[in-house]
């Protein structure tokens, strides 16, 4: 055991030393996560939507009222022309058309078209669609229960009056507009929505959902140094010659697996501490849960680093690998987006891997409240995913090419 | 070019990651989104003398069949299974239709209480969050507007001087609400991709299009630095001291490195843009817009490398070192997840890297632009790449003065 | 009583039709003696050592350090052993005293008597006052100095040597040189490997060359030489007349063969200290004057030629 610590102690001792080794695994990441937090730290910014209306009816003016009022969007009037220019260049999210006829359509209560343009895929088209469909069906309802009310009730008993009965009727809607409108902004059926281990109303920003997965994807990362340090030795010949000392071979295996996984976890420390102290990420929601969900990651960022430097031989073929791997192993698991936008069978692929229960559980712990039992089957696909990574390594471990 | 790890980098690393995330994405030209799972309870107990158990309806609507590619729908005895099956991961979301649902839609007096259907969410699936909301959001409309269609009869009947039907006249403007469409008849929202003054729509990208187009760009990074690092084998080799003590002057020797690791990205990308366009089909756009963004590609990617290069000592750092600027410079830059929404703080992040502004670009080229359409997107990474050049060959001057 | 004995042994790399890089060796070094193990590239050198370090397993035979098997007992072995390697196996960025240290605790060493002995080793290496200096940072010959010290650090019994002198220069070469000779008058017992022959005769009590992966002789220097009957070899350049004046060299007492070999004559001679003064003399009689001559003493390189056909250096 003694000889381990010393092996591990070495290992800290060079990455210490090596000044461009400590900027790759400590600040760079500290950097990122610093400036990415900066970013998103703040809350979601409405997205910009550019409305160009040929309509100038009341229900037009009153929809983009609506919309210009939205938490969600923000809203710029522009010709046509430079809205649909606008999308092209990504300067909006997306342009809103209301077409002439829009407002005479929804007075007769037929059905309203408006029509949304955006890049096909945009994410953030998606959530202005999402807005602007609410908003106009309120527009619309308000609309039609206006005329609703008037088809019954616009006549007064026994009608004797001398107006028109198109006049009663204008007369009538311009009485019942108001009234359902009021009546929708009071509704008696609301949604209510609650974010399950939050406090209510309580909603995660962008920064806390995207942490773990920036986490998990730098600690894939740092196995480049690990791995290279290793290939090294193998290069200089000390990993043979610590076999000619009293070192016992399971023990250099252990000693090298220990160093990674020392490294990683001192990374995860920073990292995580980054995020909990400076912006709000609170990891340490259930410390214990997320000790788990720690030792889990570098169990198996350490046995993986492990079988690749043993089986791969120059550092050049490291980098390849770690990188390729580390982004594959890092977009399978939901680091860079969420699982629940892919497929099904890509989210079965990644559910093979223990990064994805990692993430799912980290995600959990700072956002849904998890404790210990919730995240212990993460920890037990990790575990096992180590261990066979393990084997591995110790069978394919070479002292020497 | 004999190397194997090298050439998988630059070649079959971005093909084969763009098949990995094309695949996750459904392969096709969309991001297809697997259906949510909701868990519905229904604790309605109905109305005295209404004609519908409200509660009931409700749950209709998520569970139409119109809905089955968007919603997979469980129906749970009790809002505590709901929110378990929540909890337990089992559902990304459920509704919660409250006993007094029913009493408040019908309820006839303006004081009647109100009920709030509660949608409890994980908040991990925000996506499947915002459709079960929006989704409950309409139905809810429908009750709403028919209210709001009673109220307003009433009002105009009260107004009329015929209060005593006023509560029937309500009815039925209710009535005639929810007979004339209900929630779905009203406004529909269409997309579009943009047209442009000329007249012509722009196309829409596939997914696989953009992600090879990040990745391409990624791996071009990587490529260039694989050739730029023999400036240091040389260095240490000492075949590169010798060739600095030949008659050739220094700087014909340093800028024949410079033009080689230049034709290698160019050449890798003109491999890449072919295999895109053979295997998966990609159109890339006017040839002259694409020309000129790789031509800026591979500048930036060559002076990148050799500014990188210039900086370190072993091969091993320009490895690892490399590796890691390129991961953050293509995590801001959006390599991995494709077009950001236009005017979040993403966009802006984006616009701080010279591959964000290339992979803007090439979204415009494969939505159809030329090069008119792209020149902040060529000039601003072109002075990127004459800044990093200029860096580098100050410092190699510095150092083989 | 030997303290390694070496019996028959073989390896073979990816058997059956592998490289038979060591084909039944045997040998044995007593305490206290210098034996080296002279050879090519490629004769099985490294290989043999190899397996005497309980790095490679046999593929059949046994060798005995101190009376415990490298194939039973390795640990033992590692114990009673110091490895030199070929290859400079140290920690660049550390410096030449942290390597110590740590090598140091990999054989066993702790606390105070590690560091005394981390200092004495350093004094042994002649590098005290260089010891906190990085070891990327040295000369060649430094860093083969603190590549010997990591190997006595725990005071072996034996002390492995693989071609410790490659590639260095002449002062430091002789630095090693000396202090290999100065272990070997403290008692330390010594393998060393090695394929300049000028070496192994100098350092060695005893020599075993390897060819192939079989040891073709074993022996002192002397014996070594004898055995294959070796003469020194003379050459000789005259002014005129050549062809007479080898045949009355071949005359000459203590001459065993003359020939011609283009321009001038090669003589086999017992003795060349004594046949040399009666050359002269036979030129001078003939009037002929010796222009150039060149002695070359039976050594190693012969006896190898000899053995096999081929030079020792390729």
């Amino acid at each position: 055991m003694k000889r381990i610590r010393t092996l591990v102690a070495k290992d800290f001792l060079e990455t210490r030393r090596d000044r461009l080794a400590l900027l790759f695994t400590v600040v760079m990441p500290l950097a990122f996560t610093a400036f990415f937090g900066l970013m998103f730290g703040g809350g979601s910014d409405r997205l910009p939507l550019a409305i160009f209306s040929a309509d100038s009816g009341a229900p037009a003016t009153q929809l983009v009222a609506a919309l210009t009022g939205s938490g969600v969007v923000k809203t710029e009037m522009m010709t046509k022309d430079d809205a649909e220019k606008a999308v092209d260049d990504n300067k909006v999210a997306a342009a809103l058309e209301i077409p002439a006829g829009f407002s005479a359509a929804l007075a007769a209560g037929r059905p309203a078209e408006l029509t949304l343009v955006s890049i096909a895929g945009s994410t953030g088209a998606q959530t202005v669609l999402t807005e602007v469909t609410a908003l106009a069906g309120e527009l619309a309802a308000g609309e039609r229960a206006a005329q609703a009310a008037v088809a019954v009730a616009a006549a007064p008993p026994g009608s004797s009056s001398t107006a028109s009965p198109q006049a009663l009727k204008d007369a009538a809607l311009l009485m019942a507009r108001p009234l359902a409108a009021q009546a929708l902004a009071d509704p008696v059926a609301t949604v209510k929505v609650i974010e399950a281990g939050t406090a209510a109303g309580q909603i995660p920003n962008g920064f806390v959902l995207s942490s773990p997965g920036m986490l998990v994807n730098f600690i894939l990362f740092s196995l480049l140094t690990a791995g290279i340090a290793l290939i090294q030795e193998r290069h200089n010949f000390t990993l043979l010659r610590l076999m000619t000392t009293r070192l016992r071979r399971w023990e250099l295996i252990a000693g090298k697996a220990a160093g990674m996984f020392a490294l990683t976890f001192a990374q995860q420390i920073i990292l995580i501490g980054a995020g909990q102290l400076l912006f709000g990420v609170d990891y340490l929601r259930d410390p214990a849960a997320l000790l788990l969900m720690m030792v889990a990651l570098s169990l198996f960022a350490s046995t993986l680093g492990l079988l690749l430097a043993s089986v791969l031989t120059s550092e050049q073929a490291m980098v390849a690998t770690t990188v390729i791997v580390s982004m594959s192993v890092s977009a399978l698991s939901g680091a860079w987006f969420p699982l629940e936008i892919t497929g099904p069978a890509f989210q079965f692929v990644g559910h093979l891997l223990p990064t994805s229960w990692i993430l799912d559980g980290l995600r959990g712990i700072v956002v849904r409240g998890f404790d210990v039992a919730d995240v212990l089957p993460a920890f037990g696909v990790a575990l096992a995913w180590s261990m066979a990574l393990f084997a591995l390594a110790v069978w394919r471990f070479r002292l020497s090419d | 070019m004999r190397n194997v790890p090298a050439l998988a980098m630059m070649l079959l690393a971005p093909l084969a990651l763009a098949a990995l995330l094309g695949f996750a994405f459904g392969g096709g030209q969309s991001f297809s989104i697997s259906a949510t799972k909701v868990a519905v309870a229904n604790a309605d107990t109905g109305a005295a003398g209404a004609a519908e158990d409200a509660g009931a309806v409700v749950a209709g609507v998520l569970k139409s069949p119109d809905l089955a590619d968007i919603l997979a729908v469980s129906e749970k005895p009790s809002a505590a299974a709901a929110r378990a099956s929540v909890d337990d991961g089992k559902a990304a979301t459920a509704v919660i239709i409250p006993a007094e649902f029913s009493a408040a839609i019908f309820g006839t007096t303006a004081s009647a209480p109100k009920a709030a259907v509660e949608v409890y969410e994980n908040p991990t699936q925000e996506i499947g969050g915002a459709i079960t909301e929006s989704i409950v959001g309409q139905a809810l409309l429908g009750f709403n507007g028919a209210r709001a269609a009673a109220i307003a009869a009433n009002g105009l009947a009260t107004a009329n001087g015929d209060g005593e039907r006023a509560g029937k006249l309500a009815q039925q403007a209710a009535e005639t609400y929810l007979r004339e469409g209900g929630a779905a008849a009203g406004v529909s929202v269409a997309q579009r991709a943009p047209r442009l003054p000329g007249g012509e729509s722009t196309k829409d990208v596939g997914v696989t299009g953009t992600i090879l187009a990040g990745m391409m760009i990624f791996f071009m990074f990587f490529g260039a630095n694989n050739v730029a690092r023999t400036i240091i084998d040389e260095d240490r080799a000492g075949t590169l001291p010798r060739l600095f003590t030949t008659p050739t002057p220094r700087q014909t020797i340093l800028g024949g490195k410079f033009s080689s690791v230049f034709v290698t990205v160019t050449v890798q990308a003109v491999i890449l843009l072919v295999a895109g366009r053979f295997i998966f089909s990609i159109d890339w756009g006017r040839l002259d817009a694409v020309a000129a963004l790789t031509l800026v590609a591979a500048a930036v990617a060559s002076g990148l490398a050799l500014l990188l290069i210039s900086l370190v000592r072993t091969p091993a750092q320009a490895g690892a070192i490399g590796a890691g600027v390129y991961l953050v410079l293509a995590l801001l830059g959006g390599n991995f997840t494709g077009t950001a929404a236009a005017g979040g703080t993403y966009a802006g992040i984006q616009k701080l890297t010279p591959n964000g502004w290339l992979l803007q670009g090439w979204d415009a080229v494969m939505r159809g632009g030329g090069i008119a359409d792209i020149v902040p997107n060529l000039l601003v990474p072109l002075l990127f790449a004459i800044v990093l050049f200029a860096v580098a060959v100050l410092r190699f001057r510095k150092r083989y003065a | 009583m030997s303290i390694v004995e070496v019996q028959e042994l073989r390896k073979q790399y990816d058997p059956p039709k592998g490289v038979l890089a060591v084909d039944g060796v045997s040998f044995y070094i007593d305490k206290g003696e210098i034996f080296s193990l002279l050879g090519p590239n490629g004769a099985g050198k490294s290989t043999t050592i190899s397996m005497l370090s309980c790095l490679l397993h046999p593929s059949s035979g046994d060798a005995f350090v101190d009376g415990h098997s490298v194939v039973t007992d390795s640990q033992a072995v590692k114990e009673a052993i110091g490895v030199v390697p070929q290859d400079i196996a140290l920690y660049p960025d550390m410096s030449a005293r942290e390597n110590l240290l740590f090598w140091g605790k990999m054989y066993g060493l702790a606390g105070a008597e590690l560091h005394t002995r981390v200092d004495e080793v350093l004094e042994l290496i002649t590098l005290v006052d260089r010891q906190k200096d990085r070891v990327e940072k040295f000369s060649g010959g430094m860093k083969r100095r603190v590549n010997i010290g990591v190997a006595l650090l725990h005071k072996p019994r034996v002390l492995y040597l693989d071609e410790p002198t490659v590639g260095i220069d002449p002062q430091s070469r002789r630095a090693i040189l000396d202090g290999i000779l100065a272990l070997r008058d403290q008692g330390m017992t010594i393998l060393y490997t090695t394929h300049y022959m000028a070496e192994a005769q100098e350092l060695s009590d005893r020599i075993g060359i390897v060819d192939h992966g079989k040891m073709i002789a074993v022996g002192t220097n002397e014996e070594l030489v004898k055995s294959v009957g070796e003469e020194a070899h003379v050459e000789l350049s005259v002014d005129h007349y050549l062809e007479g004046m080898v045949e009355r060299w071949a005359a000459v007492q203590g001459v065993t063969t003359a020939t011609v070999d283009d321009d001038h004559a090669v003589l086999l001679v017992q003795d060349a200290n004594e046949v040399l003064p009666r050359l002269f003399e036979a030129a001078a009689a003939s009037g002929s004057r010796i222009t150039e001559i060149t002695v070359t003493e039976p050594n190693l390189e012969m006896v190898f030629l000899h053995l096999t056909g081929r030079a020792l250096r390729e």
